[in-house]
């Protein structure tokens, strides 16, 4: 039996849970973000975990771990090329200002107030308005 | 009765917008080398073309997915990343072609060099895409393109052997004088040309542009179906002139005015008039299609607020992305690259990248939950998998045959 070291020989099946089950892979990471305006925002880059140790092999009876985070912005660079940004680094949009996961995610914020957004911010605020004819609807 | 204007105007749009210069030029190159012996290619790209839009179409329609959010989602971010790095790429290559083209036809209208055409070529797709409705946009290119239906009145103008034209696209085979390396260049090169990515992008983004809904879908597909064969005949008329006047001349097609010759020995100044506003068009046309697609291919993948529905300050990365490609397109044409010749090298690499899109569409058209009951037909599937096939095979010969015929040398 070649297992990995840290998995159990038997799994117990997964507790059973109110509502629909959601796999971060599939359902979260990559997935367009809209703000309560129906504005995108960003997309999931990343996701950040409570309640697990990175690197640590996670005991049998140990409560499950919950998101606490979805993260975006340079963590981009850390899923394609590896490595880990410090924590001070990371963009995160809070799992509580999240309201709705179908295809895509939906918060119950307004994308201005988010530090997500800042980025399209300092271009609109800098570069785009001040081009004549950036602050109207086409004609 | 506002339906059935609806739908003739979709129609005549989609005719209008088939062309850009990537398909002026390969056909006019290949017409004028291979006489009507490459056609049937012209013919496999544009059932290509109505699968694969019709495709992308309804997956934003019924999911409001764009094709690019789609790509990052399925092949996640490195794969993604890697497929966004190639496609932009070649359609940044597309979008300097086409401004190219662009001022390449301002060119023969007032005979001022086209480097000083170029900056205000750029400029003006700014500003349509800074300012006019997605709509409007869409219909006046469209309609002006139809002027290039002059290429088919100038080839029965031309009175040429019918009986010969005929013989070569029906049973094609390869003119002595190339070899048959330089042959399948060209028809991969042809194919490209048709069935060129950004129509997919833009034509999916459109769909969310314009809002479409589950109910639209009808409309769509007869745009689809009628337009783009119609558009393809435009095309085989190209080749067509080129094929009864440059080939027997011996003329190779290097520039604008070459493509246009027939058209003026057949019709006259007049005729010529409306091909140059046709050719004008068309290539504003694709200029404002292929920029758009720049901004939505980045916009899509890292999840920026995008589209010409919003204000440009709603969409500011969207906006600025697609400056700084108008402001690069004019830093390679001002280095004197000729337009002709970037253009038929973007035309092999549309070939090389297509199915890095095809193929995301094809599984997530396949996809229960995005689609619902939409999901692809099971007679859908099976023209899909046998263009994906022909795609694949395509895109893996490219390069080869590109080094081997030194580009169709």
């Amino acid at each position: 039996m070649n297992r990995p070291r840290n998995t159990p020989t038997s799994l117990k099946s997964p507790p059973s849970v109110g509502g629909p089950v959601l796999d971060a892979q599939l359902h979260l990471l990559d997935r367009q973000v809209i703000d309560v305006d129906g504005l995108p925002v960003t997309t999931v880059d990343d996701i950040e975990l409570e309640g697990v140790e990175a690197d640590l092999p996670i005991s049998l009876g140990a409560r499950a771990p919950v998101i606490s985070a979805l993260l975006t912005g340079p963590v981009l660079g850390t899923r394609i090329f590896g490595g880990r940004p410090p924590s001070s680094r990371l963009i995160r949009l809070p799992w509580h200002d999240v309201s709705a996961v179908d295809v895509t995610v939906r918060l119950g914020v307004r994308s201005e107030s988010l530090s997500a957004s800042w980025v399209e911010r300092w271009v609109r605020d800098k570069i785009i308005r001040r081009i004549p004819g950036g602050k109207h609807d086409p004609d | 009765m506002k339906r059935l204007l609806g739908v003739a105007l979709g129609i005549l749009t989609a005719i209008g917008g088939f062309v850009d210069i990537g398909d002026l030029v390969t056909n006019a190159v290949v017409g004028s080398r291979f006489g009507l012996s490459l056609i049937w290619v012209v013919g496999v790209g544009v059932v290509g073309i109505c699968l694969f839009a019709n495709m992308s179409g309804r997956v934003a329609a019924v999911s409001g997915r764009a094709t690019f959010e789609v790509i990052r989602e399925r092949l996640g971010p490195r794969a993604g990343l890697a497929n966004l790095g190639a496609s932009f790429f070649i359609n940044l290559m597309t979008v300097t072609a086409e401004i190219g083209g662009i001022a390449l036809a301002l060119q023969l209208v007032t005979s001022i060099h086209h480097l000083l055409w170029i900056p205000v070529g750029a400029f003006a797709v700014w500003l349509v895409i800074w300012r006019v409705r997605f709509k409007i946009m869409e219909n006046v290119a469209g309609l002006l393109g139809l002027c290039l239906v002059v290429f088919g009145v100038a080839l029965f103008l031309l009175q040429p052997d019918w009986g010969q034209l005929a013989g070569q696209a029906m049973a094609p085979a390869v003119p002595q004088t190339e070899s048959a390396a330089v042959y399948w260049f060209y028809a991969i090169a042809l194919f490209g040309a048709a069935m060129t990515p950004y129509e997919v992008f833009f034509f999916s983004s459109g769909a969310v542009e314009e809002g479409w809904k589950v109910k639209d879908l009808v409309q769509s597909r007869i745009n689809v179906l009628a337009g783009f064969p119609l558009g393809g005949l435009l095309s085989v008329a190209i080749a067509g002139c080129a094929a009864v006047v440059l080939l027997p001349a011996g003329i190779e097609v290097t520039s604008l005015s070459q493509i246009v010759l027939p058209v003026a020995e057949a019709g006259g100044k007049l005729a010529l008039a409306l091909a140059l506003i046709g050719i004008l068009a068309a290539t504003f046309g694709a200029a404002l299609e292929t920029t758009l697609s720049s901004g939505y291919t980045l916009a899509q993948f890292f999840g920026w607020s995008w589209g010409k529905f919003r204000r440009p300050v709603r969409a500011a990365r969207f906006h600025l992305s697609m400056i700084i490609c108008l402001v690069v397109a004019i830093g390679v044409l001002a280095t004197g690259a000729d337009p002709i010749l970037i253009t038929e090298y973007s035309v092999v690499f549309s070939a090389v990248a297509l199915p890095l899109t095809y193929l995301p569409i094809l599984i997530v058209a396949n996809d229960p939950q995005y689609m619902g009951k939409h999901v692809n037909s099971r007679a859908v599937n099976l023209a899909a998998n046998v263009y994906l096939v022909i795609i694949l095979v395509a895109s893996l010969a490219a390069i080869p045959l590109l080094i081997i015929t030194g580009a169709g040398a």
